[in-house]
């Protein structure tokens, strides 16, 4: 009988070799009937201006009207004011709250909230400025939208073909905002948001438990060696801000 | 008479069967690996192929120089464990591909399998090959520690002032990497490979696979002691206590007695007998015609001698 077993576990040592490694792929695309958005990413990168009014069409009726007006204002608003200075007036605080409003919508809803967020970053100022009483705010306030959305959308979107791409960049860039917001002292770095988007990014990447979330084996298998980085000691947040400066080279958060 | 319950002895059998299945465990445990995303893989075939390889070389070896085959089922599955046992211990510590497992396979070859063990030993492994493997076992660690992290070189070496510069585009030039790899080398998964969890599979996988090794190893050897026993024991008992006196146990494997079909263990035990019986009767002849007894000398190492010639029980008791 002892023998019997140990010849099946023999066997079976032989056999569990030739179990072939999971793999990791994005959720594909499927067939869906009627029309559909292709490309989101368009929507987030410096292009966005060409096809942003695509997304009037996917928001609710009831929003439709103030989302385009808003749209309009934010993709045309120039001289590049300070973030924090553009919320706390009327058409931020407008623009904050439909940004809450379609994060709570359908997926394409989610999807204009977070071109809304991009374009905001791309049009204002909130990169430290050397002169600036709290330097690191306009970052951190930045990085607590994407951190609202990240938290509503994080592991659903990981598994919807079409915010899948959007969410992995959405995760890329608000580890490097949080990284900008790290380093705005002039000397030395701030520990608070390095903490606060360690903690939040272990949460929604699950990257330090055994079992990754979606979203965590999304940017795992698409962004390895910053996931890597992002588990040791040593500046963690900078592979995910490499990788996102890489994607999103024109949003510096700095004024021309 | 002592009260005490005295604890059961397992049988030769018993470490057979025992350590073929901690053999076994620990094969499933080194053929198994874990990626970032908590999925379970294998190992892969080709790894284990140049294991099994390896370990079929050493084997053959080993029964070329020897002569010897199992002559039972237990002795057959004692054979098989071992060899299979040899094979997830070589594809444990092989790097799985490229240049470093050709490299790693010559030295296993010049120290595993080309070793000769001494011939008092049944072991197939000997310490010192064991302390290699476990050398290899820790290179293979570290090189997968190094890929899990990213890093696709056995170390990297930072190179002095220029690294100390804080410039990103010196990054190229800042440091030199040693013995590179690739992921397809190392066998990775697509999502990478955690570290944590496959380090210790590995770990208990090598352990279990060395201890069973060894106990069926040893096992084999005391399961052919009892096979000869057994045989001797078929002689009337003043005969075979006799015969067990003037061949020891301790030299049975030595003498080649196994592995031997029965027929031929008869004959063998019997030529040994006769052989010593008539060397002890040389001796005797020896010191009853000779004089080297009757001239005691004043010399202490001469007294020694003629002590333990005359008295050989006084004279150990004396040493």
């Amino acid at each position: 009988m002892t023998i019997v077993v140990a010849s099946l576990l023999f066997a079976g040592a032989i056999a569990v070799r030739g179990i072939p490694p999971a793999k990791s792929v994005a959720p594909q695309d499927v067939k869906e009937e009627g029309p559909r958005i292709l490309e989101p990413m368009q929507f987030l990168a410096k292009g966005a201006i060409l096809r942003a009014g695509e997304l009037d069409a996917w928001v609710a009726k009831d929003r439709r009207e103030r989302f385009k007006a808003l749209r309009t204002q934010l993709f045309t608003l120039r001289d590049c004011p300070n973030l924090l200075d553009w919320l706390g007036k009327l058409d931020g605080q407008r623009l904050e709250r439909m940004i809450t409003e379609l994060r709570g919508g359908r997926r394409e809803e989610a999807l204009a909230s977070l071109t809304l967020i991009f374009q905001l970053a791309r049009a204002t100022e909130w990169k430290p400025a050397v002169m600036s009483s709290a330097r690191q705010a306009p970052a951190v306030r930045l990085g607590g939208l994407l951190e609202d959305w990240l938290r509503t959308w994080g592991d659903k979107g990981a598994r919807d073909p079409l915010l899948s791409e959007p969410t992995v960049a959405a995760t890329l860039f608000y580890a490097h905002v949080m990284r900008i917001a790290q380093q705005s002292p002039i000397l030395g770095q701030l520990d608070e948001p390095l903490q606060r988007a360690r903690t939040f990014l272990n949460e929604e990447l699950a990257a330090g438990q055994s079992k990754r979330s979606a979203l965590g084996e999304i940017v795992q298998s698409s962004h390895s060696a910053a996931m890597s980085r992002f588990l040791g000691t040593d500046d963690p947040l900078q592979g995910f801000s490499a990788d996102a400066v890489t994607l999103f080279p024109d949003i510096t958060g700095a004024c021309p | 008479m002592s009260t005490e319950p005295r604890t059961n002895e397992h049988s030769a059998s018993t470490g057979i069967l025992a350590g073929g299945l901690l053999a076994a465990i620990g094969g499933v445990l080194l053929g198994v690996q874990i990626d970032q995303n908590g999925s379970w893989s294998g190992t892969g075939w080709a790894s284990f192929s140049i294991g099994a390889l390896l370990a079929l070389g050493a084997t053959i070896v080993r029964t070329r120089a020897e002569g010897r085959l199992p002559r039972n089922t237990l002795g057959i599955f004692a054979v098989v464990a071992s060899f299979l046992a040899l094979a997830f211990l070589l594809s444990g510590v092989l790097a799985p591909g490229g240049s470093w497992m050709f490299f790693e396979m010559f030295v296993i070859v010049a120290v595993v399998v080309l070793k000769r063990q001494p011939s008092s030993e049944a072991r197939w492994v000997g310490y010192g090959a064991l302390g290699l493997l476990v050398a290899m076992l820790c290179f293979r660690l570290w090189i997968t520690y190094q890929g899990s992290e990213n890093r696709w070189a056995v170390t990297t070496i930072p190179i002095p002032i220029v690294s100390w510069i804080p410039f990103s585009f010196l990054d190229p030039i800042k440091s030199i990497s040693l013995g590179s790899f690739t992921p397809h080398e190392l066998g990775f998964p697509p999502a990478g490979l955690s570290f944590g969890p496959t380090l210790t599979l590995w770990s208990f996988g090598f352990a279990l696979c060395v201890a069973g090794l060894l106990i069926v190893q040893i096992s084999a050897r005391e399961h052919e002691n009892d096979r000869i026993h057994a045989l001797i024991q078929t002689l009337p008992p003043p005969l075979a206590v006799f015969v067990e006196r003037i061949v020891p146990e301790e030299e049975w494997y030595a003498l080649g007695l196994h592995g031997l079909p029965e027929r031929r263990l008869a004959r063998h035990i019997e030529s040994v007998v006769a052989d010593r019986m008539a060397r002890q009767k040389g001796l005797r002849a020896a010191i009853d015609a000779g004089r080297m007894l009757s001239s005691p000398s004043t010399d202490g190492f001469t007294n020694g001698i003629h002590r333990a010639i005359v008295d050989p029980e006084s004279g150990s008791a004396n040493s």
